[in-house]
């Protein structure tokens, strides 16, 4: 049906509606996913196959609408059929448990559904950015600084080397690659794989991704990081970027970050060091010493999403520079949005610093929390991963059949789950191609039955084996003894 | 510490926690909802940075404040914060407020999970798929293709040139772009800045770039285009067409591109973020005619069809998992080969991000809601009363158009009493420049509305109207007019 002009008298949308349906959504919100999601009467999971699923759920999109009480059921089947990630056995990704007010700050995010361009449009957030920003870099011991939120740690860490990349030929904003000298990146095999994901993203190539050796706990030896540099150097390469890790993804290993920073110096190059998962352990006095020496780095990633329970996507890039050196690398001056005869002080139009034009509001969420708990309130949560861990790795000691990879750094336990019938095994030939078997059984039961979310994974010649990352303030010690009740119910018989 | 209470703020305490909740959600709903909509309260409260810094009160402690206290940050937050869902907010290309949009969204941020398993998301990940697959039969493309759902259209370009690039020459994934044929992106002049990004974070440089001339609807100029093509010593790969350019709002002729690229065997590319919205349209899809046979399309949701930010989809016709095999890296953490259901389902591998936020669903649930039918009559309406506004300026003394608008933007330049009558000149240029600044500052202090303004090649400052809400009429379209003239006439 064709408006015709005496249609747009009227405003077309019903907000009275609209709002009645909203405030009916979020009872349902908060009875199913978080209070149920958080409660271990309840299941972690409702597994259903793919093609099941998509009947149940009745995807398909249609000429016409529907009715609002269909509309509520459908926000039940969403929340029913989706992983309560906030619920206390709930074990399986680098973030769990939810906060409350992060929480609101999100909700109150969404509701004002603003980008972060300019001043203009988002002046609330232009200056609470800029306020969460500083208090992270204080933590990490600097006291000028940039930096900004973005989506997601694997963008933190391309960002760095597109930076270091800029300062280094600044020519490369224009005229490419291709003209330049081979470039050379480094990281450790332990690394986050955005590392290798950014080098061919932004033109340099996978290969010259340069793996240095890891110790047994998965830390970066900076000999061979010395080695390898040289190594590169003699080849006619020019290294430009370290990017280190503090807190590897699968072992939560911490490279050594003073004496990286001592190599870096000496050969110049850019030091990133992607803490997107380690990185909160700066709010604890008892653990920062983990970070010692990340003031000497160029830039840090850190994802407040991950341990401090800010709700996901809560990223950030933080930077040493105070030249202007973000927003020189990634501007485009487009004048439909950067306009420079403003009455207001333009320098607060921080767009032009990222790679997005729109950019999410992702500062209130964790300014929020910031707020409600104070750093002493962040430290807490942070020291108590660890003892939670900590106990964890004691009990296990305890029990037969529970055999850590190593003496955990940070807050992951990797371990081998040995079932009965296969312990005292190990001289026998194929007793790692079925110990390989083991934890994915164990995942499926869990998922299939509901009970809890572990992840596992391989890890160089190392078969199989559980990770639990523990981070969740949700989390007692009755539900650690329920994970390993648990993990020796489902696994005891194979 | 004591390991078994919960950490502040985190309450094991359901009740406590639930009521925090219920008193936010109250706020929410009274001032970010149903006051930022009603066309009576202000679309901004503004404040200088000194003095916004002051009322917000933003400096993080030691220690923690108490609930009151956050619940107040939460009105003051909203207080000073553009209301981007009021009938009078046109600055930018997303207005309105979208009720099932905001639902959906809600349910992400309680439900807080990442898109890269069918383990961690089964739900959305089977609603991304379905609404991607919809999408692309909107577009035209009977065998389906790929895609996924990013953070922005810009991402969403960056991926059609590295698809292109890949497909050009896989090799680049392992070893780089050095010493490679100098490759060069074509696109208008008229086209979004991200292009220029693109080319720059994925080492092509900007000066690689090749700027096609428009003509002076906005719209790319294939014949120019044919030339660019067959320059020396560049080898052009992928060519960008804009479907609904960011100030002008035209649409690139797809169709004539199509044909150059064809014969070229380049990549095409159509940034429909903005425009996508009128393929949902059966009066006003001519505007993307072609679109059909491209490589790969950006199309915004979050724009015309208000979705809450960020619901950006990147769509590539092809069926060799191209976009998997340009992006992946395996890892064996998360995209497990030996997992208990279909790994296929798993999508993370697709991206170049790790962890991606469920955008789909915040679409979904919208058409779900409301129907395609409803969603075709909305697209239409905002362009009857685009054409309604631009018909209102042309009867108005002091108004004149730029162009003659062929979407939702209406771009326009106010003509002060004391200007009206001096000769076309540079000099009247340059005084009318000054006028939109003035008019802007003024209609932001009073709060009364926000319109974006620009320069644009060589014209001196215009502004730029964009309808997009059902919620807007003529009486505000009306009152736009009457404001600006009321803001401005002592000019």
């Amino acid at each position: 049906m064709e408006p015709t002009t005496g249609d747009l008298t009227d405003p077309l949308i019903n907000h009275a509606d609209g709002q009645l349906f909203l405030h009916e959504a979020f009872k349902i919100i908060v009875e199913e996913v978080l209070c149920k999601g958080t409660d271990v009467k309840e299941k972690v999971c409702e597994w259903r196959e793919p093609e099941e699923l998509a009947r149940l759920l009745d995807l398909e999109l249609r000429e016409k609408g529907e009715p609002q009480e269909n509309l509520l059921q459908r926000v039940r089947d969403v929340a029913k059929y989706s992983i309560k990630t906030s619920h206390p056995r709930f074990f399986n990704q680098q973030f769990a448990g939810v906060d409350y007010h992060s929480l609101a700050g999100r909700f109150l995010s969404e509701a004002l559904n603003t980008n972060l361009f300019t001043y203009e449009v988002a002046p609330v957030f232009v200056l609470m950015e800029a306020e969460v920003l500083r208090g992270l870099r204080a933590l990490v011991g600097w006291t000028e600084g940039d930096g900004l939120f973005c989506p997601g740690g694997s963008t933190s860490n391309m960002y760095a080397m597109n930076l270091a990349r800029y300062r280094l030929y600044p020519e490369v904003k224009s005229q490419g690659l291709r003209s330049l000298p081979q470039l050379t990146v480094f990281t450790s095999p332990e690394s986050h794989y955005s590392v290798k994901k950014g080098a061919a993203f932004m033109g340099f190539g996978m290969d010259n991704v340069i793996l240095v050796k890891v110790d047994d706990g998965g830390r970066m030896i900076p000999e061979d990081l010395d080695e390898k540099i040289e190594l590169s150097k003699s080849q006619g390469a020019v290294p430009f970027l370290v990017s280190c890790t503090s807190g590897t993804t699968v072992q939560g290993a911490f490279d050594p970050l003073d004496l990286i920073a001592d190599v870096c110096d000496k050969h110049k190059l850019w030091l990133h060091v992607d803490a997107a998962w380690g990185g909160s352990v700066l709010f604890s006095k008892k653990h920062s010493h983990l970070m010692k020496g990340v003031h000497r780095a160029n830039s840090v990633a850190w994802n407040p999403h991950k341990m401090l329970v800010a709700g996901l996507q809560c990223s950030v890039l933080l930077l040493k520079d105070t030249t202007d050196l973000l927003k020189k690398c990634h501007c485009a001056n487009a004048t439909y949005l950067f306009q420079q005869d403003k009455f207001y002080d333009v320098n607060l139009d921080i767009g032009d610093k990222s790679v997005q034009c729109s950019r999410k509001v992702d500062c209130l969420k964790l300014w929020l929390m910031w707020k409600a708990v104070g750093s002493a309130g962040l430290e807490q949560r942070v020291d108590k991963a660890f003892l939670h861990a900590r106990y964890v790795v004691d009990q296990m000691k305890k029990r037969e059949g529970f055999q850590l990879l190593g003496d955990p750094q940070f807050v992951n336990v990797c371990f081998w789950f040995i079932p009965p019938s296969l312990r005292g095994k190990e001289k026998n030939a194929d007793y790692q191609n079925k110990l390989a078997k083991v934890a994915p059984v164990i995942k499926e039961r869990m998922m299939k039955q509901g009970t809890m979310m572990v992840g596992y994974q391989p890890l160089g010649d190392r078969v199989n084996f559980f990770r639990i990352t523990i981070l969740s303030p949700l989390v007692s010690q009755k539900d650690m003894d329920f994970f390993l009740d648990e993990i020796e119910r489902l696994g005891n018989d194979l | 510490i004591n390991p078994e209470k919960g950490s502040p703020g985190a309450a094991e305490d359901m009740e406590a926690a639930e009521s925090f909740i219920q008193q936010a959600m109250e706020i929410i709903l009274q001032e970010a909802v149903k006051k930022a909509t009603n066309v009576k309260e202000k679309v901004c409260e503004w404040r200088s940075p000194e003095q916004l810094k002051e009322l917000l009160d933003l400096e993080l402690k030691d220690t923690g404040e108490s609930e009151s206290k956050i619940l107040q940050c939460c009105r003051d937050a909203i207080r000073y914060s553009v209301k981007t869902g009021h009938p009078r907010f046109f600055n930018q290309l997303f207005a309105g407020m979208e009720p099932h949009s905001m639902v959906a969204s809600f349910i992400i941020e309680a439900i807080k999970t990442s898109q890269y398993t069918y383990e961690m998301a089964p739900v959305f990940t089977l609603i991304e798929d379905v609404l991607l697959k919809t999408m692309m039969k909107l577009i035209g493309w009977e065998e389906g293709g790929d895609g996924l759902f990013n953070p922005g259209g810009s991402m969403s370009n960056m991926y059609a040139v590295n698809l292109a690039r890949y497909r050009y020459c896989p090799d680049f994934k392992e070893i780089g772009i050095y010493a490679s044929p100098r490759l060069v992106m074509l696109t208008s002049q008229e086209c979004h800045y991200s292009i220029a990004k693109a080319a720059a974070l994925l080492g092509f440089g900007t000066k690689n770039v090749y700027v096609v001339p428009s003509d002076n609807r906005g719209k790319m100029i294939p014949s120019a285009l044919c030339t660019h093509v067959s320059l020396q010593g560049a080898v052009p790969f992928f060519v960008n067409a804009t479907a609904g350019t960011t100030v002008l709002g035209a649409f690139d002729p797809i169709d004539e591109i199509a044909n150059i690229c064809e014969k070229h065997n380049l990549w095409l590319h159509v940034d429909a973020c903005w425009g996508g919205g009128a393929l949902v349209s059966k009066k006003h899809k001519h505007l993307l005619k072609g679109i059909q046979r491209v490589n790969s399309v950006a199309w915004n949701l979050h724009k015309m069809l208000m979705a809450t930010l960020q619901c950006s989809a990147f769509l590539v016709r092809d069926k060799s998992c191209l976009l998997q095999r340009c992006h992946c890296a395996g890892a064996s953490y998360l995209f497990q080969q030996d997992k208990f259901y279909d790994v296929s389902y798993d999508t993370g591998d697709k991206s170049v991000q790790c962890s991606r936020k469920p955008d789909a669903f915040k679409f979904w649930l919208v058409w779900k809601a409301v129907g395609t039918r409803e969603l075709e009559y909305r697209v239409d309406r905002a362009l009857a009363l685009a054409r309604y506004l631009a018909q209102e300026i042309k009867k108005r003394e002091g108004f004149r158009l730029v162009i003659e608008p062929e979407f939702a933007n209406v771009c326009f330049w106010y003509i002060p009493p004391s200007l009206r009558n001096l000769p076309e000149s540079p000099e009247l240029w340059k005084k009318l420049h000054t006028v939109a600044p003035v008019v802007k500052e003024r209609m932001m202090k009073k709060g009364s509305m926000m319109i974006g303004y620009q320069k644009h090649g060589d014209k001196p400052n215009f502004f730029r109207m964009v309808v997009i809400s059902p919620q807007v009429s003529k009486q505000d379209l009306d009152f736009v007019l009457d404001e600006i003239h009321r803001l401005g006439k002592d000019l």
